[in-house]
């Protein structure tokens, strides 16, 4: 083999303290290496067109770039190879960046180490061979998974370009959060007036197809080809016929149902529509409160409907579509009041989260849009918002900022005073954090115009006293203690992973952060992807972010759809695992740990079992390989005789000349 | 009727419904070899129970596609369970003649007490005591001290898996510790344990006797230990590639290892190598709550996968 190597000095980043150059000096004296230079970027034009032409002029046939994360340049350096002719994974990339020369400081141990990675990255490019993707063709619809702000708006950007897009929404209508909030900050405009019309034009659109009351029971298959089963809930209401007057909802005796849209705000009937503007507008029956199927008598409701649309007797039921890639978002959810015990969480009912407290402003919610407390239904005089309820919070393992909370606060605290003017509103914060286009003129328009008394300083407890609610904490300006009297206490609560996102994303098979967030590809290059090709994030289902920036992670996501929909047919990547069935004994060992259900069972001509790799659907993650113990299974680009060329190396240069 | 006789006409009776049955048998009269038996005359050659030291479980692999009979111990039918779980052998394919068992004699053991035991002429178990008979002697042995080292520690001697069980199970006594010996070599520091394992490997002479009376291990042919492609050992003979082919046996077998102790038994250098083993299987015992070859239902832990075990902290949450 001939084998040139490039030593890229990344400007300082890795000659500030690796010697460049005696790694290149190094490199030229390994096998087959015929060529090693240090070049100041590799990855600019001038340093890709010296590897182009150093291929051409001295004929190499495998190139080593020692430089930064593949993440960041394989591809780069893949495609220079390719330019001069090369297979391109007859290339070889040693990390000197992240690995040596942004850990260590010591120039000479660098130095020293990343001559090793080198060599490393030399001996396994002796043992690879050229490999050639194969291309397979795209199923161009997308799939949806929630229809919040987020999920609507990149399902509506499918959609407007031309794909058929299926969109499934948990609940019996889609919308989100954002259908709950009353008004919106920093231009304090309605908010479901703005929402609305996104949520017609979703129900509306010719190649919308959506699945309320549905959730993903399975999704299998790669990018371009996944299929996927949606479990549509039983709502005991044939919405084919259901026209959404809501004559039931009218007649329904059961009149103490939990009301989820309003955040248990208040009760609603057993069979009800959520809000006048649900999108579908179709009624549905919480069987849990319902007395048909509690105390098997009433049917009003199926007496009163004039289409006839009840159904006592439905099931779920499971239906598949095909799509070529995913969108999800899921959005997030506020963690349980109850873990809240210090700010009188789950204890008194004055204290309400933040979201409960969007529903006692909103016009549609259950009082009418009319601020009362809960406990006796007074209008309350004083009201305390406590921000950073387990965000922020070590104590609680939650370190994440929920991001969106200083601004609805402030928010609230505007929108208090305009339901009732006379109401005092005080805010105990930690800092504020208003980045945003206009966000922190907002804060001072709270504070000035609407006058509400920002204490900085947390809460230590909130308890009963006079009929009323008095909050103690500290104020850290002042260096004072510090006691308000509430009639009510709004937590502004920490945003977690919206419920069941685990079992989604190892449904999905992507990866979650430790507070159950999607993990994005990359945090600053690859915002939208996951790591599975084919599914993209969009919204809070990624982190806490507020409207804008959902709506914008909404239309990236879809640009992103339509971006791999651009293609006709797409290409499988190699690096995938591949049986060699003389060896495989056939224990199907493989077959049970593939993650991805990559592997399935064959008949030999023999009639022996064997497996076989599905190689579209194979990620390439190397855990058969592991599995099998007679090696039959191995990673293409990753075969054991690569990596144990490094090894060998690597122990062998250990032992022999340790620096120290 | 004798235990012996019991097996004999169970066998006959099922005979011409199998390929063949393996049980043991032959003429020394302190160690059997594996008995194929293909007709009844062969039924002649069946040797006392307490001479059943070897673990038949081995050929099942290899005769995967004829219908056997085999004679099981309560420690060989766990092997049996483990390939049966493994996929490697058919449940229909087989038909198991379990055997309560009170343990098997080592006969370096009972070398090391009698010094004419090489002219035995014949061998009994009666009430916790052996009778070796020479042309010269009886001698007398306690039972306990001619055990094999297994079934001192043994905690299933009856049968886990059976199509019939030929005589009465045998009450479970107290269940002796587990890795007594484990703990009492993990207790000498890091030096004298790698002495010790660059002794013993030094006078490995890798034969490989050992991987192959191993009833798990099926791959035989195509072993990473003899194979080019890939290319995981080399030939030299030195400690390192000798250790790593231990260690690659050990980690092959994790989880799956039922201490048989057929390794250890082979091994023409008398090395204590099911130690390794057994250091292994505590791992996975700890760590999945898991032991090989007991229970068909249960899938071993390193056939699966899940994100977050529950036992390794990968990453904090
Ligand atoms: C009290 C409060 C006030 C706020 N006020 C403002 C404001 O004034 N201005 C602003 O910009 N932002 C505000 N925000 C932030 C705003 O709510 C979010 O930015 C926005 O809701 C994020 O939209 P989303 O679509 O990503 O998620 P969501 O709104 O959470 O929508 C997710 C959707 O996915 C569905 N879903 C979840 N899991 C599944 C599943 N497994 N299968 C199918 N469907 C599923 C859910 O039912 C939901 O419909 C506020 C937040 C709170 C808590
Ligand atoms: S684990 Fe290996 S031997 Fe077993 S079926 Fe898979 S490839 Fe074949
Ligand atoms: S590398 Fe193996 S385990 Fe991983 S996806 Fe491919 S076939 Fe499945
Ligand atoms: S049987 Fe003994 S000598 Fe032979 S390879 Fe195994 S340990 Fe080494």
């Amino acid at each position: 083999m001939r084998i040139g190597v490039f030593v890229c000095h990344c400007g300082t980043n890795i000659a500030g303290t690796v010697d460049c150059a005696a790694v290149a000096a190094a490199a030229q004296q390994f096998p087959e290496v015929v060529l090693a230079v240090d070049t100041p970027y590799a990855c600019s034009e001038p340093g890709q067109r010296a590897i182009i032409e150093a291929i051409e002029q001295k004929g190499l046939n495998g190139v080593v770039v020692a430089s930064c994360t593949p993440r960041m340049h394989e591809a780069t350096f893949r495609r220079t190879v390719e330019r001069a002719g090369l297979n391109r994974y007859m290339f070889e990339m040693a990390n000197i960046r992240e690995h040596v020369s942004w850990v260590g400081r010591d120039k000479k141990l660098n130095t020293f180490k990343a001559t090793d990675l080198v060599r490393i990255a030399v001996e396994k490019l002796r043992y690879n061979r050229p490999l050639t993707a194969k291309s397979f063709a795209v199923n161009k619809r997308v799939l949806v998974i929630g229809a919040g702000v987020a999920g609507i708006q990149a399902a509506l950007d499918c959609a407007d370009g031309g794909l058929e897009t299926i969109v499934v929404e948990r609940t019996s209508t889609v919308g989100g959060k954002m259908a709950k909030l009353d008004k919106t900050f920093p231009t304090v405009d309605c908010s479901v007036c703005v929402l609305g019309p996104k949520m017609v034009d979703l129900a509306q659109h010719r190649k919308i197809k959506l699945y309320a009351m549905s959730e993903i029971a399975d999704l299998s298959g790669y990018v371009g080809n996944f299929e996927v089963s949606i479990r549509r809930k039983a709502t005991y209401v044939d919405w084919n016929k259901c026209t959404g007057c809501g004559l039931c909802a009218d007649k329904c005796p059961s009149r103490k149902a939990p009301d989820h849209f309003n955040e248990l705000v208040g009760r609603t009937t057993a069979i009800s529509i959520p809000f006048p503007q649900a999108i579908p507008k179709k009624a549905s029956i919480d069987a849990s409160s319902c007395l048909h199927f509690l105390k098997d008598r009433c049917g009003v409701c199926a007496k009163v409907c004039p289409v006839e649309a009840i159904d006592f007797e439905q099931q779920d039921e499971v239906v598949k579509e095909s799509v070529g890639a995913v969108v999800v978002a899921t959005g997030f959810d506020l963690l349980d009041i109850r873990r809240f015990g210090q700010y009188g969480g789950g204890r008194f009912p004055d204290v309400v989260t933040s979201l409960q407290y969007e529903r006692m402003l909103s016009a549609s919610g259950p009082t009418g849009g009319h601020l009362k407390c809960p406990s006796d239904g007074r209008e309350p005089k004083s009201v305390v918002f406590i921000s950073c309820v387990g965000s922020r919070d070590r104590s609680m393992d939650r370190a994440i900022c929920s991001g969106f909370c200083c601004m609805y606060t402030a928010k609230q605290a505007i929108l208090t005073k305009s339901h009732v003017p006379d109401c005092e509103t005080h805010v105990f914060y930690m800092d504020i954090r208003a980045p945003g286009k206009g966000y922190d003129e907002f804060i001072r328009r709270a504070q000035e115009e609407y006058r509400t008394n920002y204490v900085r300083g947390r809460v230590s407890s909130v308890y009963p006293k006079n009929g009323r609610l008095a909050v103690r904490g500290a104020d850290t300006l002042l260096g004072t203690q510090t006691e308000v009297m509430a009639d009510l206490v709004v937590l502004a609560v920490g945003a977690g992973a919206a419920e069941g996102s685990r079992d989604l994303a190892e449904k999905l098979r992507i990866s979650y952060d430790a507070y159950g967030f999607f993990m994005e590809s990359h945090p600053k290059l690859k915002p939208v992807e996951t790591n599975t090709a084919g599914v993209f994030l969009a919204g809070a289902c990624q982190g806490p972010k507020d409207i804008p920036a959902s709506v914008a992670m909404g239309s990236a996501a879809a640009g992103k759809v339509m971006a791999l929909f651009s293609k006709e047919r797409l290409e499988s990547d190699p690096q995938v695992a591949q049986v060699n069935a003389v060896r495989c004994v056939g224990c199907l060992k493989c077959l049970r740990t593939c993650p991805f259900g990559a592997i399935q069972e064959v008949q030999a001509r023999d009639g022996s079992t064997k497996a076989q790799v599905i190689e579209s659907v194979c990620q390439g993650c190397g855990v058969c390989t592991v599995t099998c113990t007679d090696r039959a299974i191995e990673l293409q680009h990753f075969t054991d005789n690569q990596l144990l060329a490094e090894v060998n190396y690597l122990c062998r240069s250990w032992m022999e000349k340790s620096p120290a | 009727m004798s235990t012996i006789d019991l097996l004999r006409e169970a066998i006959r009776a099922k005979l011409p419904d199998l390929d063949m049955v393996l049980a043991w048998g032959g003429d020394d009269p302190l160690r059997a070899s594996p008995l194929f038996i293909r007709t009844e005359s062969d039924l002649e050659n069946l040797a006392a129970p307490h001479l059943y030291v070897s673990n038949l479980a081995v050929n099942l692999y290899s005769l995967r596609s004829k219908k056997i009979g085999l004679v099981v111990k309560g420690c060989d039918s766990r092997s049996v369970i483990q390939l049966l779980k493994e996929g490697l052998i058919a449940r229909p394919s087989l038909y198991i003649f379990g055997l309560p068992c009170e343990g098997v004699v080592d006969a370096a053991k009972i070398n090391r007490e009698i010094p004419d035991a090489g002219r035995a002429t014949g061998l009994a178990v009666r009430s916790g005591r052996v009778m070796v008979q020479t042309p010269e002697n009886e001698h007398i042995l306690d039972l306990d001290a001619v055990l094999a080292d297994r079934c001192l520690r043994c905690r299933y001697p009856n049968p886990l898996i059976y199509d019939q069980l030929i005589g009465e199970a045998i009450p479970v006594g107290e269940i002796p510790d587990l890795y007594q010996d484990l703990d009492e070599f993990e207790a000498l520091s890091l030096d004298a344990r790698h002495d010790f394992w660059m002794e013993t490997m030094r006078r490995c002479v890798r034969c490989y006797a050992c991987r192959n009376a191993c009833p798990l291990c099926v791959c035989k042919a195509h072993c990473v230990a003899d194979s080019r492609e890939p290319h995981w050992l080399t030939l030299e003979t030195n400690v390192s590639q000798k250790w790593f082919f231990q260690v690659l046996h050990s980690m092959h077998l994790a989880g799956r290892c039922t201490e048989c102790g057929e390794c250890e038994r082979a091994c023409p250098m008398g090395l204590p190598i099911l130690l390794m083993r057994r250091k292994l299987n505590r791992e996975i015992r700890e760590l999945f709550g898991y032991e090989a070859g007991l229970d068909l239902m249960t899938t071993p832990p390193l056939s699966t996968f899940s994100i977050e075990e529950e036992n390794i902290a990968e990453r904090e949450l």
